[in-house]
């Protein structure tokens, strides 16, 4: 075998991996989901034909994924960033949580013009979900409290502590009807207008732009390689002269901005307020996280899986209305791909084939 | 405050601890033999959705609790497979049992009964027996102490006493714990790493089963949409304390215990929900990092 088609081989190795690792994963997931509608008593095709047209059908359903993708994008960028260090932490849901409130009282209640009152209440839910993700790199820091523990008790408190504040203390005064537990409706010219009449907001927008910039960053920088190595050996940062602590903050703060950037666009581009709940029921972090996950830390693949993942779910509620199948069919799909994303599904039947391979020839 | 109504108190204390302790222990095999599990809040949900099914419809208590400890078996057999036999990464085998779980026990609940709120089961004997002990019973403060108990709770108690000593005082015991120790030189004295780190931990997942049971056919007979409520990181943090110690779990598990009925304590009072469901999570982040602080100053001080 000569170099060049060795490299070929190796360059068609890479694409394999980063590519048929998740295809496979989304493809027996899809697999199994059919065999459960089956068992509901659904035609597989006319179910899977409904969730396809409601996700990317036309352009109303299209505009209606690329709108849910939005904070799912924010949260799998916060999770590339941290977790591609080394900092398996799951925060993002309490800090998309936290910029939403932040940003939907800042647009609803600061007396300004409406362009400032929108960047201000972006830069709130950077600043706030920056500083609820330093907390716990602050607990890991001093008190060894692990990133699972921490964060995982956070998202908690931070939905816990919004609801508090929704019903008691910031609850809309014009509400039609009394029950309904949100702030106040977030006036025109301080929302995050569409980009045309009816499409997507510019949300999206900008998240595609961070998309950019973390790829850049990750790729271009020596942050980018610093942060990696500050996560994966600490000691040998340390011996290049990298301060992993300063990393560790560095790191999660910036995860912890683009999570609550999420959540402000969630609630200045999509629901012009705060809804008790809004960001828990919904799963965006953790569906950022699956995304992050199949793209294997790549923003770029990040930006793309949250897209398929928003269309997951979006086709699921059109699914849900034409059939009797309930939408949470798709997060078991999704627990499923994540499940299988976890394995090295490719590398292991590559090793049988091998090993069946020097069984037969002795 | 009378004496009867602290006794009532500590009933709530001990209600609120056996199922975060059944849990925790199975985080404690599970940590000895290394096999980092978190996928036991999941687990803990659908055992307690699969112990609430069997009783709503066939109406035996026993078939249930059996039930609920196959099921909750069978999810921390995959789990432990995933991750020893296919080197899959724990924490995210684990968040895939738990979207999984989620997003599965709601699909049920939605298909089965209809709703995605709260589903009942009214009538007699609709959930775990209720235990009276014989001569307590008749004493004013004691019997409100120990009242309401079914014998899952009891058993927790006594459950955290056994597997201190299946961990410590048997072989069994000893092989596991080597396992965590040092791998390679288990394998070497003809230990079986993966196939004991795969047995321990699925026979520790009946104790989860037990523990859903607690939840969804214990003093309330009832399943909600995430009944578990993050339990099973609690329990996960309550096994970080003790390091995998059972009777440490038994304390650390009490302490939990002790927020969660605070929380339900001083529901009566000014204190609005929504701020009292925080103290838990709230109280476990604290009690890990005093722990740890308090250890750090420890081993300082070993040093000097």
């Amino acid at each position: 075998m000569n170099e060049e088609s060795r490299n070929w081989k190796k360059t068609l190795g890479a694409i394999a991996d980063s590519f048929g690792q998740p295809l496979v994963a989304v493809l027996i997931s899809l697999l199994l989901g059919a065999v459960v509608i089956m068992i509901c008593g659904e035609n597989v095709f006319t179910a899977y034909g409904a969730m396809i047209r409601g996700a990317f059908g036309n352009e109303f359903y299209l505009n209606d994924t690329l709108k849910r993708a939005t904070p799912i994008i924010m949260g799998g960028l916060a999770v590339c960033i941290a977790w591609r260090s080394g900092y398996e932490a799951m925060g993002g849901e309490g800090q998309m949580i936290l910029g939403a409130f932040c940003s939907a009282l800042v647009a609803y209640y600061l007396p300004l013009p409406g362009f400032v009152r929108l960047l201000l209440a972006m830069l709130a839910a950077v600043v706030v979900g920056a500083a609820y993700s330093a907390l716990s790199a602050w607990l890991y820091d001093k008190f060894e409290v692990t990133f699972i523990i921490s964060t995982l008790m956070l998202n908690y408190i931070a939905n816990y502590f919004a609801s508090y504040m929704t019903n008691f203390v910031v609850k809309d005064p014009e509400a039609l009807d009394i029950n309904a537990v949100q702030t106040g409706k977030i006036a025109a010219e301080a929302q995050l207008s569409a980009i045309t009449p009816g499409s997507v907001h510019w949300g999206f927008v900008l998240a595609l732009v961070a998309v950019l910039i973390a790829y850049f960053v990750f790729k271009k920088t020596t942050f980018g390689y610093k942060s990696r190595m500050g996560g994966l050996n600490a000691k040998f940062a340390l011996y290049g002269g990298i301060n992993a602590r300063r990393m560790l903050y560095i790191v999660l703060l910036i995860s912890g901005a683009l999570a609550g950037l999420g959540g402000a666009f969630e609630a200045l581009g999509s629901k012009y307020r705060y809804i008790d709940q809004m960001i828990f029921t919904t799963g965006y972090a953790w569906s950022g996280m699956v995304a992050a996950l199949l793209a294997n830390f790549n923003p770029i693949g990040t930006a793309v899986a949250s897209i398929l993942l928003a269309g997951l779910s979006t086709g699921g509620s059109a699914m849900q209305r034409s059939t009797i199948i309930p939408v949470e069919v798709c997060n078991m799909i999704e627990g499923i791909i994540t499940l299988l994303m976890s394995v090295k599904l490719l590398r292991i039947a590559q090793r049988n084939h091998k090993a069946r391979k020097v069984l037969r020839e002795g | 405050m009378g004496i009867e109504y602290l006794a009532s108190v500590f009933n709530t204390i001990l209600r609120q601890t056996a199922p975060i302790l059944l849990v925790a222990l199975c985080a404690g095999v599970c940590s000895k033999v290394k096999v980092f599990n978190i996928a036991l809040e999941g687990t803990l949900l659908t055992s307690a959705f699969f112990a609430f099914l069997t009783q709503y419809f066939l109406r035996n208590i026993l078939l249930s609790v059996l039930v609920a400890m196959g099921v909750a078996m069978l999810l921390t057999f995959i789990m432990s497979f995933f991750i020893v036999k296919l080197n899959g990464q724990p924490m995210i085998v684990g968040m895939a049992i738990n979207t999984f779980s989620l997003g599965f026990t709601t699909f049920m609940l939605s298909m089965i009964f209809d709703t995605k709120g709260t589903v009942t089961i009214t009538g007699e004997n609709a959930g775990l027996p209720k235990i009276a002990l014989p001569v307590i019973k008749d004493i004013p403060v004691l019997s409100t102490m120990f009242t309401n108990l079914t014998a899952i709770d009891y058993a927790a108690f006594l459950l955290a006493i056994v597997m201190y000593i299946i961990m410590y005082k048997t072989v069994i015991g000893f092989r596991l714990r080597a396992i965590g120790i040092n791998q390679s030189a288990a394998s070497s004295l003809g230990i079986n790493v993966a196939r004991n780190q795969i047995i321990a931990t699925t026979l520790s997942g009946a104790m989860i089963g037990l523990a859903g049971c607690l939840l969804s056919l214990g003093s309330v007979t009832l399943f909600i949409q995430n009944i578990s409520s993050a339990r099973g990181y609690v329990a996960l943090a309550a096994n970080n304390l003790c390091q995998g110690h059972p009777i440490g779990a038994l304390l650390s598990s009490l302490l939990f215990g002790f927020t969660q009925a605070l929380a339900r304590v001083l529901q009566n009072t000014a204190i609005k929900q929504q701020l009292l469901e925080c103290i838990p999570y709230i109280a476990t982040i604290a009690a890990m990092a005093v722990y740890n602080a308090i250890a750090r100053r420890r081993a300082k001080a070993a040093k000097l």
